[in-house]
């Protein structure tokens, strides 16, 4: 009797609750619930939103959902080629000295203004004088923008750069010039509430820890055929996959871990879509520390890594080899087919140690802890370093400690991986050339330097190639990158729904916005 | 009397309170971590970074930091995030609810599962029923939340499809049903809850009633013929709750660790998965307005055992 | 009070008592088993380390708990873990007794020291400790000797809170008061009298203390503030997660867990049939 009591009291307790918790809906949105999956597609992921200022933001889940929201000029094919996207044409003029794009005139945003010209000159220029977020550091050709007509803009560049339309194109989402330039400071705007955007979705409610609510915009071209799209917030993989299973969610928006990819493979429930990185894993050896800055003892170390191994049990097979080129076959207009691998060869790493005169050389290992497949193959390093004689010392750390200790180059060897390295000029640029802001191995060699510089020069692919080629070779034969593997991407989905578009890296994936514009219900 | 009583009890949780917020306000702060890289792009200027810093005020000394933060504090004023630009305030007010909602509720599932099973541990000392009543208790107080978590999931969520998994509530449900869906998400984070405080509880009630069962004017009444489950329930139990009272009290900082694990496992929104992500993204306001809230929980659960323990014993207040 | 400890063999009273507790021997057993295994690790399977090619198997002839999805044997991952595990729990413990001894003694010796070390102690009590350690074990890096100074830092307090009141209880008894009168110092008196009357709550204390430390230390593992370099049953949990198999690889999850539960359960055991046979004595 008394039991039941309390349990009403509880009972009573958690509705008076539910009644003034801020974050439970009132009327809703006026969408039916559970009206047939048709209306929405569920994607889990397994972090908030940060920030809602797509200039700023750049968590996973940050840009899944504001590039729902803010139109980027371009996109990119399954073969990393941009295709248009607000912008429709592009072309750098006499010289590389200057650039031209055209924009569609039929995008609006939401509070009824047309998408023009003039927003994206105020987002490039805001960028360009506050310097923040990843397109600063690749617009440092940048010198002014203009809007010539409401749909056309003239860049001058200060010097001739080949890869500053696909830098903008790719990584800089337009926002509405009329509703940032009031913050006194766009690096500082929180943009969380009452959003203006032009995206094929907006975001429509928010409750921070449980879901994210995006309605389709109708008049969209082309017209989404989902009405809803909802991002519900997980703790981790495993209960994703559990949500998935009992059809909870729809689609897992994060990269399945590759033993969890294996297991998955047999539910007829599940559909696994693969989708090449734009990436790599590597290791990194900080050229500026002894003996590192030997180049035996780096090729040593390359000899000292089981990279097969390290596809095919660490990754379970979902990983292709690059040939130990920083040139990877996602890149096949600049691949080079005559690169070779230093292979798992303990007895020839302890031959190149002895003649760089080093015995028993002990060195410490820093990655990111929670990075799934680091953590599986950094021991795997470890131990096949030991047969050659070397010492790795793992240091497995908490994310920011990584971010710190590889911000100040604070390490011997770096473990580690790039997400989206989607244009060779500019990101060789970036990681190797001298004090390039991801330069992690202290790269200084004039030679690279000049080779790099010519290939950010050439106007197209073509004319890039033989010097960034060139490039390539030095890095690998310097050892100044070795590349592991480039992953394939296991994204999985319920099997209702069909005709995603996939999109290279983990940042478009199946959820990009072409991709959520075109889905539907299988059958 | 009491009202002095209640005084001394105040200006306690108030120095509890402050020593909370200081502890945590340097150990944020003297650790390795650097909240400049949190703040500040590395792409930035430097004159741009020192603005950026400047406004968090993180370019002041220590000392001056913490006054200033002392002085927000005291006006209700927790700061801005460093992470998502808006009041701190804001992101703990929409996590607050659902933490309260879950140890709550755990609680009193705790005391009305915990208590009977003790008093019945307690009347069949050294048999089996009691025996089997402190492995069981002592088994579900020593499980690894995360595990439970994971199993409960897998079989009730999956194989069973009897619960949801994760969240708290079904946003889509409106009025009674929202409420129904709220207790549905909430069955089994409170469960896992439930299993790591109910040893506390058992083995403090049978052990206190062991001996309150033992004392002089239990014999009496025994000796006069009330009945023995009379006795039991009337006299001994009575006096058995005072240091269970305590133990509440003292489980509560377990309780909000069982939260944190809990609340990750199952991705109730609550502030235990707050602190987990502030860690991740270095959101020094963020940590610090969770603690201080934490604090201030605990405190005010003291002061409120403190006081119900008043009611219950006499003798505390006059003394 | 006096009285029971001018007796003859108290001690031996509560060990017949305890003897005759089943679940105190059997606990008592359990442990001893269990250290064994951490002392014996190297006999009992190879350091797991490297990789194989029967990657995800379950339990088998061959690898009795199975293997992880690297290929590595689970069955010597707990066995080893249990070393880690134990070795963590029983250094974290070990120092948060030395401190909550010290505090606690001196706070009930010392009267000036009491009122200021009582109330570090209630403050310290109501410190919410699993967030606590997540911040420090997150920012200061992972590492072993990591994990053990933050579970100690935040273990004492309760150390700390038993002796004293037990301590508080032992000055005022006329032995001690004479030893002052007499001008013995006061590390004198501390090491002569007050250790030996507490120890025995001290013991309690150990082996709870050791507990707590092991379920904090795989709580930090398991959310990914262990150390890469050992392998501790939180670390095996936490692997398994990464991996995504909590749920569809059990026996990556089960062993570890039931091993943390074990000895858990087993300490627990132990210390509520040591304090009901040291109960009997005293009724």
């Amino acid at each position: 009797m008394r039991r039941t009591l309390i349990a009403a009291t509880v009972a009573a307790l958690a509705v008076a609750v539910a009644a003034c918790a801020p974050s439970t809906p009132g009327s809703g949105t006026g969408t039916t619930s559970n009206s047939g999956a048709a209306d929405r597609l569920t994607i889990g992921t397994t972090a908030d939103v940060v920030n809602y200022n797509p200039l700023v933001g750049n968590s996973r889940t940050d840009s899944w959902i504001t590039n729902l929201m803010y139109p980027k000029l371009m996109q990119m094919d399954e073969a990393g080629k941009r295709i248009p996207y607000l912008a429709t044409e592009w072309a750098y003029g006499k010289g590389g000295k200057t650039a031209t794009l055209k924009l569609r005139d039929d995008m609006k945003w939401s509070d009824g203004k047309p998408v023009t010209a003039a927003d994206v000159v105020y987002t490039i220029e805001t960028v360009d004088k506050e310097k923040f977020g990843v397109v600063a550091g690749l617009i440092t050709a940048f010198d002014k923008a203009k809007a010539v007509s409401p749909t056309e803009i003239e860049f001058t560049l200060t010097r001739p750069d080949g890869t500053f339309l696909d830098n903008i194109g790719f990584w800089m989402p337009i926002v509405p010039k009329h509703v940032f330039e009031k913050a006194p400071s766009v690096q500082k705007f929180a943009n969380d509430s009452g959003w203006v955007s032009a995206g094929p979705y907006k975001l429509t409610k928010v409750e921070r820890g449980q879901r994210y609510l995006m309605e389709r915009v109708e008049s969209f071209t082309p017209k989404p055929s989902v009405k809803e799209i909802v991002f519900r917030v997980f703790p981790d993989v495993n209960t994703e996959v559990l949500a998935l299973r009992n059809g909870e969610v729809d689609v897992i928006g994060n990269v399945l871990p590759p033993a969890t990819a294996a297991t998955l493979k047999s539910d007829a429930k599940i559909k696994l879509q693969q989708i090449p990185s734009l990436g790599w894993a590597h290791l990194q050896y900080n050229t500026k520390r002894k003996p590192l800055d030997d180049v035996r003892v780096r090729q040593a170390l390359a000899h000292a890594v089981d990279n097969e191994a390290i596809r095919k049990i660490a990754l379970q097979g979902f990983a292709k080899s690059s040939n130990g080129s920083v040139l990877t076959p996602s890149q096949p207009g600049y691949a080079d087919s005559t690169s070779k691998e230093y292979g798992f060869d303990p007895a020839k790493a302890k031959a190149l140690l002895a003649e760089a005169g080093v015995t028993s050389p002990t060195f410490s290992m820093v990655y990111d802890q929670a990075d799934p497949n680091i953590a599986k193959w950094a021991p795997m390093v470890r131990d096949s370093a030991k047969q050659a004689g070397i010492t790795i010392k793992l240091q497995g750390l908490e994310r920011n400690t990584y971010l710190a200790k590889t911000l100040k180059r604070d390490f011997d060897i770096y473990a580690g991986s790039w997400a989206v390295m989607d244009n060779p000029p500019a990101n060789l640029g970036l990681a190797f050339k001298s004090g390039g802001f991801i330069n992690y191995a202290q790269v200084e060699d004039p030679q690279l330097d000049k080779l790099i510089d010519k290939g950010q020069r050439a106007l197209t692919p073509e004319a890039a190639k033989a010097p960034i080629q060139e490039a390539a070779r030095i890095i690998h034969d310097k050892v100044y990158d070795n590349v592991l593997y480039v992953e394939t991407f296991n994204i999985a989905h319920s099997a209702k729904w069909t005709n995603f578009k996939p999109m290279p890296s983990e940042l478009l994936s199946i959820i990009n916005p072409l991709s959520l514009a075109q889905v539907k219900p299988a059958g | 009397m009491r009202l002095r009583f209640i005084g001394t009890r105040l200006l306690r949780g108030a120095v509890t309170l402050w020593f909370a917020v200081t502890v945590t306000f340097f150990l944020v702060r003297l650790l390795p971590g650097d909240p400049v890289l949190a703040v500040a792009d590395p792409n930035m200027t430097e004159e741009l970074r020192a603005k950026l810093l400047a406004d968090f005020g993180l370019d002041q000394p220590l000392p001056v930091q913490y006054g200033e933060y002392l002085l927000q504090l005291v006006q209700g004023n927790l700061g801005m995030s460093f992470r998502q630009s808006i009041p701190v305030t804001t992101v703990l007010m929409e996590r607050l609810p659902w933490t309260l909602i879950l140890t709550l509720s755990a609680m009193i599932a705790t005391v009305v599962v915990g208590i009977p099973l003790g008093v019945l541990a307690a009347t069949k000392a050294k048999g089996w029923v009691d025996r089997l009543i402190q492995v069981a208790g002592i088994t579900a107080q020593s499980l690894f939340v995360p595990s439970v978590g994971v199993f409960l999931l897998y079989v009730f969520g999956v194989l069973l499809g009897w619960f949801p998994i994760g969240g708290a509530v079904d946003p889509d449900a409106t009025g009674l049903a929202a409420s129904l869906s709220m207790l549905h998400h909430l069955v089994l984070p409170c469960l896992s809850l439930v299993f790591i405080q109910l040893g506390g509880y058992v083995l403090t009630m049978r052990a206190t009633l062991i001996e309150a069962l033992g004392e002089d004017y239990v014999t009496l009444a025994k000796a006069k013929g009330v009945r023995p489950a009379s006795v039991v329930w009337k006299h001994a139990v009575r006096n058995a709750l005072l240091p269970t009272t305590t133990i509440a009290g003292l489980q509560l900082g377990a309780l909000v660790g069982g939260a944190v694990l809990t609340e990750t496992i199952y991705a109730y929104p609550g502030i235990g998965r707050a602190i987990f992500e502030a860690v991740g993204q270095l959101d020094f306001p963020v940590l610090q307005g969770a603690f201080v809230l934490l604090a201030a929980a605990v405190v005010a659960a003291n002061l409120i055992t403190d006081v119900a323990y008043g009611f219950l014993d006499p003798r505390v207040r006059t003394s | 009070m006096t009285l029971t400890a001018a007796e003859p063999t108290p001690r031996r009273r509560t060990w017949e008592a305890f003897r005759r507790n089943p679940l105190g021997t059997g606990s008592a057993a359990v442990l001893i088993l269990l250290i064994l295994v951490a002392v014996c690790a190297p006999l009992i399977a190879p350091f797991p380390e490297g990789y194989g090619t029967d990657t995800s198997q379950p339990p088998s002839g061959a690898h009795w708990f199975g293997t992880d999805d690297i290929g590595q044997d689970v069955f010597a991952q707990v066995v080893w873990g249990t070393r880690v595990s134990i070795m963590v729990g029983v250094s974290a413990s070990i120092l948060a007794i030395v401190i909550g001894l010290l505090v606690g003694v001196a706070a009930a010796y010392f009267r000036r020291l009491d009122t200021p070390l009582g109330v570090l102690i209630d403050l310290s009590l109501s410190l919410p400790v699993l967030p606590l350690m997540i911040l420090v074990a997150a920012l200061a890096g992972p590492s072993v000797r990591t994990l053990v100074v933050v579970i100690a830092l935040f273990s004492w307090p309760e150390v700390a809170r038993v002796v004293r009141s037990q301590a508080l209880a032992i000055v005022p008894l006329p032995y001690v008061s004479a030893a002052r009168v007499v001008g013995g110092s006061a590390t004198w008196i501390i090491r002569k009298h007050l250790f030996p009357g507490v120890i025995p709550v001290v013991g309690v204390s150990v082996v709870l203390t050791t507990s707590r430390a092991v379920l904090a230390e795989a709580g930090l593992s398991f959310l990914g503030l262990g150390d890469p370099n050992s392998w501790s049953w939180g670390a095996i949990l936490h692997k398994a997660q990464m991996s995504g198999s909590l749920a569809s690889a059990w026996w990556t999850t089960l062993f570890p867990s039931f091993a943390i539960l074990l000895l858990v359960v087993a300490t627990t055991l132990l210390s509520v049939a040591y304090n009901d046979a040291r109960n009997h004595r005293t009724r």
